[in-house]
Parts: C-alpha cells; structure tokens; sequence
C-alpha cells in the first residue's frame, strides 16, 4: 500500500544527496507532483516531486546524507483515501483526522482519548469550527516600509488564538511592531521566523471559532516541528532537539527574568539543549543594532561584548549569528553616508564649570519646581538650537538638486535602548525651555527603553546630537544621520590643566566634535557654528540675554 | 514569668521611638518566618510578628512536626508489636507511655521553637509577641496578651496568618471529646473508638496515630474517596493498606449531621447515602474536614486589603493584595494549604521586593501524607490528564517487588509514572510506600528540568534503596521495559 519513494539519480557522477529542507512534514497529505523536498549535491540543488498523493511518511531527516537510489521517505495509501495508521507512529492528530472515514478501533480509542484535541475539521464540511479561514496580512506600518522581518513568533502552529491576542513581533529598519490576531482561532503559520514579508502578504491564517483542533486544510504546517532541526543545529549540546531544548532551569529561569532576556534567545548548552545555570549567567542580551548613528556609540556594545567575554585560557569559541534586518539597514547607511557625502568634523573643547555650578546650585530647586532632573542635555540642545537659528546651513539638507533650509530645529536624541540606540526626535527645540527640554528627553528615555517609541517619533529630525561621553569617549568623529547634514558629538568630561588668565587651572573640560557635509556646510560655517556652542556653554548668561 | 517580664521591660523602652521597618511580617508560621529570614539576608530591616509566645505558627506547634513526632512514635510501638517478632525481637510487656510520647513531642516542638528564635536573632530581625492589626497602610498596632499595645511603622507588609480548622455549625467542638487536631496531639489517654470526620490528610494521619496505639478508628467522609485531590489510584491503596494493617473503617457517602456528648461517650448522627440516619458511638471525636484562611483581627480593612473568595486573601501573581506594599502568603491565599508551599512563597516575595524576578511553578509543590505507608504525589494525576485530553502512559512499579521493601518488609504500595505519549515528558508522579514523602524531591527535579520517563530510567539509584522503584516505575512507562517485574 505504502509506496517507497527514492532518491532519483540526478546526474552522472552523482552519488549522494544531502537532505536540504523537507518542505512538508511527516503525516502531511501530499498531491501527486507536489515537491516535498529540496535535496542538495555538491553541485545542485534538486527538488523532489511526489509520486503519488498520500500520507507523508519521513525516514530521511533534513541534512542526512543519503546515497542515490535509497529511501527517503514513503507515501501511505497512495492513491486511496485513508489508510491506517503504522501503530508505532500513531499520533493523537493522525487518528483523530482519519477516524471519520477508518473504523479501525485503535484510532476510535485514541480519538475518545484526547477529547479536547477537538473534534477534526472535516474538508466536505460536518466539522465543528465555522470552517472559515483568515488570511492575516502585514498591515502598513509606516510610509517607506515596504517589508518587514519577522523577528519572532510567539504563537506556534496550531495554537488556539484569542481575538487581539500578540502573534507575533515583526520588525523593520526602523522600529518593532505586534502583530495582534484579528480574530479567535487556530493559528495557522505561513512565513517563518526570519523571513522577510512585503506589506500586504499573508503571513499566518487563523481557522476562526474555537476549537476547530486539528486541521485537514492543506495549508503548510510548517512552523515548530520544521523549525525545531534548525535550533538543533545551533544549540551547544550534541542531543537531538526535544520538547525541552531551551527549558530553562529554576535558578536559570529567575536569571534570565532578571535580565530580560527571553529564554527562546539563549542556546542551551545542558542535555537536549536546556538552559543550565551557566548558560543564563553567560546570556547577554541580544547584540545590539545602533541606528545609523556616530562610531563611538556604535563602537559602545563591542567594546561591551570584548568585555564580557572573558578571555579564559585555552578556550577559543567562536559564535555566528544571523544579522537582524534592522542590523542590515544600518549597515548599508553607514557605508553609503561615508561614500556619498563630503564628510569631515571639526573640533573644539569646552569649559563645563559654568554649567557644573548652575546645576550644583539649583538643581534641587529646579527638580522641585519642575519635578523633572536639570541635566547637561538641556543645556547643549538650547545652545545648538541657538546656534542652529545663526547658522542655517547646519541646520539644512540636500534633497536632489535643491537644498531645504529648516526654520525649527528637530533635535534627534541617541538613546539606548534594548534593540540598540535609536534616536528619537525632540520637535520645535528652539521654542522649549529648558526644563521642558528635559522632561521630552525623559519621555522620549523612557519610551526607548519600553520599546515603544513609533516610527514618526524617530524620523525628520534636522540635527543630532549624541553622547559617546555616557561610555568614556574621549573623542570621535561621528557620522551623520542621514539626510541630515550635521551631527555634535558630546564626549567624557574630564579634569584638565587648562590656561585661564594665563594661570594654569584644572577645569572639567568636554571635547565636541562636529561632523559635517562638506557638499552644503563651509568650513566657516561649520567652526563658527561649533565655537558659538562652546560660547553658550561656557557662559550661559549668553542664553538668557540672546547674545 | 521572669521571662515574660523582661520582655516587657524590652518593649516600654521601645515604645518611645516609634520602630520603623522596610518590611513587616505578621505570623512566624514556616511562611512567615522563611519570608523575614529572606528579606533580612536580602538586606531588608525586618519584623516579625506573632500573636502566641512561641514561634513557628501552626506548622511548628499544632500541625506538621507534632504530627509527626506522634507519628513517629506510635509507627515505632506499631512495629514493636507487630513486626518486631518477626525480624526476630522479643518484647514483654510492650506498652504505651502516651504522658512520655506527648512529652517527647513536646520537646521536639520546643527544641525548634528555639530554633527559629535563634534564626532571628542571627539574622537580626526584630520579634514582636502580640496580636498584629493596620492602624494604616504603614502602621501595625501589636497587641500584646496582657493588653499592652505599641505602634511599629512599615514600608511593606507580609501578611502570612495562616488558617486554622473549620468548625460545622452543627458539630460543636467542645475541645475534650470532640477536637480538633490541636487537641487530638494532646490527648491524655489512647482513645477506643475514635471517630475521625473527614478523610482528608489531617484525620488520616491523626487517626494511624491512635489507630496503632489501639484505637478502633472510623473515618466518615462526605464524599466517595479519601485524600480525593490526589491521584485516585493513591487513596484506593492507602484505603486498603489502613483497613489491612490498622482496621481502620470506612464509611463514605455519609453526611454528618450531629454529635452529642453523653458522659465519656460521644453520638455522632450521619445520613447514609441511603438517606437511612446511622449513629456512631465512640468516646472521641475528632472533626478534620477543612481549614481555613486566618484574617480576625487583623484589621484589614484599615489597609484596605479586600478579601477574596473564601475568605482568602486576594493576591495577583506577585501575591500582592490590592494595595501596594501589602503582600500575602501560604494559607491565607489561594492554592493548598502547605508549610512548604508557604515557605516558597515567602522567598518569592522576599525577592520580588528587593527587585529580583522569582518565579514559582505551582503544579511542582508536592502534596504529602505522612501515614504509613507514606503517599506523595506530584504534578498532573491521571484524572486531570484524562479531563484535559492529553495522550498519555502510565507505568507502575510495586514494592513488593522492591528487594530493599521486602528486606524491610515494607511491601506495601508503588510508585506510579506518568508521562506524555509522544514527548515521553513526565507529567505526574504518584507514589504510596516506604519513604514516599523523601522520595517524591526526586521526581520534583526531575520534572522542573521537564526531564523524560526514560531520563530517569537511564539514572543510576543506588541498590537496595526504595528509589529504584520510582527508576522501575520510569522503565515501565518508558516502553514497558520495568526489569524488576
């Protein structure tokens, strides 16, 4: 009944194929010539077609090398309806979907079993779900998005979904998003995790009303079980990948918690791939993926990551990972604002006393009046607004043949976040005062760090300014955010000697660096806007009177 | 007295500066006292307090380790009597001292109390003896026994008093022939005919206690089963062992209606499930049918803590109560009544104050009973299984083909596996036998790791120990492959 099917020689030469990817599983019903597997020589990659419809039965697993002419996998009941079940692999699924048609009483007892495994969804209708199937779509998620990743599901095939339920976490170049459910039902996945999804596609169906159970609907049941062989292979432990890889141990689990890192993000090293104790306390919190933004912040979590991994003697692991999209934009505008701007900076050092004394002397004053923290932030965005309204071109872009001059200076703020620095935007800074600044610094803070700041808070700023100083730089050369044509660099504050009166003093000094595009900033510009900063912070008098 | 007497002494100097604390505990039980040990290794500045003179709440005093001191004891004569001829000791003239048995038990309570005394101390938390009520949020007035009140002030509050017995309205305890647990481990004479109501672990365990010092016992239960939140096959072998060894009966289906006091004779009237009214006549009584949640006095709702169902404590997952700062453990919430459940959510609450992210997995907390042979039990009985519809096997290993049981002639019960038909995942392990109540960490460990039948199957138990049978136990659900049977 069963019809073995094997590995067709492919080619002269030819004598062994490796297993690259089954593209349906064990227990799938296949079409004559649907192709169930992609097999893969050393010189090609081949699809195999089915030879006749069927059950999908599995005997070759994904990456198993196999000689021409073995089998690979069988398929039962060729031609026929049903057929039953090997006993040995019976699964609570097959029975249930063959028990209408099969009065063999082993599947009737397995199906009387597990009643609420749900009462199966019969194609020529009779089933209990209304039998209607959704087909869930990437909404558009901002202008200019035209694809996102998916970066994680968080329902698997096959779950029971409530209305407005999280599905799943897709991500663009810019910002992350939920995908919540538009309906109750049985989740059926489409894309896979990782996959790149174009505005408007489906990426999962939901069979709506509950208890729709298992399915004959021929859609793909690709998602745990397909994905599961690919976190074998990068999980540490040589086991084979069961229901436990990635369980996290007790004191494991309260580690990771604590560190907010989900234990799908960590390779277990334990047996099967669970999470030991070790294992949570190495965990780092995904790499983070700065937005396009200066060398030295993005030079911040590689410095961090050296310094985690402890140089211990002897051990020399190396460990690859797959560049999230996000990663992957950044990327390719870094390069591409180094090779089609003029860029340069400029530096200059400032005198942080005066601003050092007006926050010892009245920050506890202005926490009570304004209940938000006086920092030096507010301080360096009012001077660069300032100085943004003298210097315009500092404060303008290149947009194709014309440049667009801006009469209000959006600041765009670095910020860490858990993804990485994103820089949302501070709008209308020349209009706060400075407390005000602050508190929209803190907001914005605060949203970064829950991961939920949108995509219009972080785009069309006309000016950045970012802190390497928070990590220890001393001094960088920032690139710009593009389509942007300036970025300052604020930088550790350090006690120096320095000449005042032609006295040696030691004052808290600060270098800034300017990075410009040279195509629409003279060099005149550029110094004069950064010298007249350095002016209004070291005597900020200057920003009171206006002058 | 003296002693009583510098304690008050202590306290009038207190009393001038009002204390305050980063946090408050009120009740020394196993829940109580874990949680203040915690926040003071967690660096917290801690009370705690308690409304009797000794510490250690129900469990210490009136509940677990008197019982089993009891236990202990009578399991000792009951072997004496009964099986010592066997292994080929000869006794004349065995017989109970009952007055140096609750003695001992006594001495055991005591020698603990001054061990949780001395863990306070140690780790300098602050002992108050008195009554515990909100004046606020952040105040505790305490209440002393001699009517001496003082005021502490807190940031946070634990809130973990316990439970204590339900009464039926019309089954009036009188404290002498019909008791409550707390008496029955006072009792001055071995009863005749004990009357236990309620076959739940409290009367199981008290009633083998006297069963074995002599006592005829007679269990009626309401329902059909005993112990009947744990696996049924559990309470079906501890039925049959209890009748076989102790001649405890069994009357289930009976409903309780009454009991009266007639001299040294107490009356008790039950319904069968006939409708027919019976009468058991006994000269004890002892009504075992529940505890419940603590709260009297503690003033509440001058905190503004709302109360839940039952009159539990309402808490979120955090077992926090609706007002922030004021959290709840053990008895007092939801889930089973148990010391060591407690314990766990005192170190959970502990920790989540001080900013950690503990977590714990209620379906691993293992229900004990501390009968001979001992019953333990941990995660999904067959039952839930079965109404959940998950595809399970099931393996079982008996003792009596345990070399080590049968050295010990210990033969009674087994241990039973539970584990996921596809994944081979355990699921549930439930045993009756010899050490049960030690034996069950293992499959605790086992199953936080989410470890397989066959994992455990593939683990070296040291031979002759009872723990192979829960290795057999693993064998048989893993393919029926037991190599023992």
């Amino acid at each position: 009944m069963a019809l073995d099917v094997k590995v067709p020689v492919v080619g002269e030469s030819i004598t062994e194929v490796t297993i690259a990817k089954w593209l349906k599983q064990d227990g799938d019903q296949v079409a004559m010539d649907e192709v169930i597997c992609e097999l893969e020589s050393d010189k090609a990659t081949f699809e195999l077609p089915a030879e006749a419809a069927g059950i999908l039965r599995i005997k070759a697993q994904e990456g198993d090398t196999i000689a021409i002419g073995e089998v690979i996998c069988s398929i039962e009941g060729a031609g026929q309806g049903a057929s039953t079940p090997q006993p040995t692999t019976v699964s609570s699924q097959h029975s249930l979907t063959e028990s209408k048609s099969v009065t063999d009483p082993q599947s009737t007892v397995a199906a009387e079993n597990t009643p609420s495994q749900g009462i199966p969804n019969q194609p020529q209708g009779g089933g209990a779900g209304t039998g209607q199937t959704l087909d869930v779509k990437i909404p558009t998620v901002g202008e200019s998005i035209s694809e996102v990743t998916i970066s994680k599901w968080l329902k698997a095939d096959g779950d029971q979904v409530a209305m407005d339920e999280v599905l799943c976490e897709l991500e663009s170049d810019k910002a992350t998003f939920e995908l919540p459910a538009e309906a109750a039902g049985v989740l059926r996945i489409v894309a896979q995790e990782g996959d790149t999804v174009e505005i408007g596609a489906t990426i999962c169906r939901i069979e709506v009303g509950a208890g729709s159970g298992v399915s004959t609907s021929p859609a793909p049941q690709l998602s745990a079980p397909a994905a599961q062989p690919a976190q074998a292979a990068s999980s540490g432990y040589g086991g084979s990948t069961t229901y436990a890889s990635g369980t996290p141990s007790p004191a494991a689990g309260k580690i990771l918690s604590e560190k907010g890192i989900s234990a799908s993000d960590v390779n277990g090293t334990g047996r099967d791939g669970r999470i030991t104790k070790e294992d949570a306390q190495n965990a780092q919190a995904r790499p983070a993926a700065p937005a396009p933004q200066p060398a030295a912040a993005s030079a911040a979590p590689a410095a961090k990551e050296s310094a985690a991994a402890p140089a211990a003697p002897g051990v020399r692991n190396s460990r690859r990972e797959k560049m999230s999209s996000l990663r992957k934009t950044v990327a390719r505008r870094l390069v591409s604002v180094k090779n089609e701007t003029a860029m340069l900076t400029t530096f200059n050092e400032v005198d942080m006393k005066p601003i050092m004394d007006i926050r010892a002397k009245y920050k506890d004053k202005f926490k009570e009046k304004h209940e938000v923290g006086l920092g030096f932030m507010s301080f360096f965005v009012k001077a660069c607004t300032v100085a943004l309204q003298e210097w315009p071109a500092v404060n303008a872009q290149i947009d194709g043949a014309e440049m667009v001059f801006n009469d209000f200076c959006d600041i765009s703020i670095a910020v860490s976040a858990p993804k990485g620095l994103v820089v949302p935007v501070i709008r209308n800074a020349e209009g706060l005062s400075l407390d005000g600044i602050e508190k929209e610094v803190v907001r914005l803070a605060k949203r970064a760090r829950e991961n939920k700041l949108g995509i219009d808070e972080m785009t069309g700023g006309t000016f950045t300014i970012t802190n390497g100083g928070v990590f220890g730089s001393m001094m960088s050369t920032p690139i710009i955010n593009a389509p942007q044509s300036a970025i300052l660099g604020m930088h550790n504050i350090v006690n120096r000697p320095v000449a005042i009166n032609n006295q040696v003093e030691i004052r808290p000094m600060m270098y800034l660096a300017l990075s410009y595009d040279h195509r629409i900033i003279d060099g005149r510009e550029s110094v004069s806007f950064l010298v007249r900063v350095k002016e209004l912070l070291e005597d900020p008098m200057r920003l009171l009177l206006g002058i | 007295m003296l002693l009583c007497k510098s304690g008050y002494g202590a306290f009038s100097h207190i009393k001038r500066k009002i204390m305050k604390y980063d946090v408050t505990v009120i009740g020394s039980g196993p829940g109580g006292y874990v949680a203040a040990v915690r926040c003071a290794q967690l660096g917290l500045k801690t009370a705690i307090i308690e409304k009797y003179s000794v510490l250690g709440g129900t469990c210490l005093n009136v509940g677990c380790i008197p019982s089993k001191a009891l236990l202990d004891s009578s399991e000792h004569f009951h072997n004496a009597a009964h099986t010592f001829k066997t292994h080929g000791i000869e006794l004349d003239n065995l017989q109970v001292n009952l007055e140096q048995m609750i003695k001992r038990k006594g001495e055991v309570i005591k020698s603990n109390n001054d061990g949780i005394a001395y863990l306070m101390k140690k780790n300098k938390v602050d002992v108050y003896n008195g009554l515990g009520s909100f004046l606020s949020k952040n105040t505790i007035k305490i209440t002393g026994q001699d009517g001496t009140a003082q005021q502490i002030e807190t940031d946070k509050t634990i809130i973990a008093t316990g439970s204590k017995p339900v009464n039926l309205p019309f089954l009036p305890v009188d404290k002498n022939r019909i008791i409550t647990s707390t008496e029955a481990l006072t009792l001055k004479e071995v009863p005749k005919h004990l009357i236990v109501i309620g076959g739940g672990v409290i009367g199981l365990e008290l009633g083998s206690v006297y069963a074995r010092l002599g006592a005829k016992v007679s269990v009626v239960e309401y329902t059909d089963a005993i112990i009947p939140t744990m696996d049924r096959a559990l309470g079906k072998e501890l039925q049959r062992v209890l009748k076989k060894t102790l001649g405890f009966q069994f009357f289930f289906g009976h409903k309780v209606t009454g009991a009266q006091v007639e001299g040294e004779t107490v009356k008790v009237t039950a319904e069968t499930p006939k409708g027919e009214t019976v009468t058991f006549d006994g000269d004890y009584c002892l009504v075992s049918v529940g505890r419940k949640p603590y709260t009297e006095g503690l003033g509440l709702e001058n905190a503004g803590v709302q109360l839940g169902e039952r009159g539990m404590i309402a808490v979120d997952d955090h077992l926090q109560t609706n007002v922030p700062g004021i959290y709840a453990i053990g008895d007092v919430v939801r889930g089973a009544m148990l010391a060591h459940k407690a314990e766990e959510e005192g170190v959970l609450v502990a920790e989540i104050m001080a900013g950690q992210k503990p977590h714990i997995n209620y379906n691993l907390i293992p229900g004990v009973v501390y009968t001979w042979p001992e019953v333990a039990g941990v995660g999904f009985t067959e039952e839930q299984l079965k109404a959940q519809g998950v595809a399970f096997k099931a393996g079982s290993f008996p003792f009596k083909a345990s070399g080590r049981a049968k050295a010990s002639m210990d033969t009674d019960g087994f241990v039973k596996v539970l584990a996921d038909a596809k994944t081979d995942e355990i699921l549930g392990v439930h045993m009756i036998g010899p050490r049960a109540a030690d034996m069950i960490a293992e499959a605790v460990v086992a199953m936080e790791f989410r470890a397989s039948a066959e994992d455990i199957a593939r683990m070296s138990h040291a031979h002759p120990t009872y723990t192979e049978a829960m290795k057999e136990a693993c064998l048989a659900a893993t393919e029926n492959r037991a190599i023992h049977i």
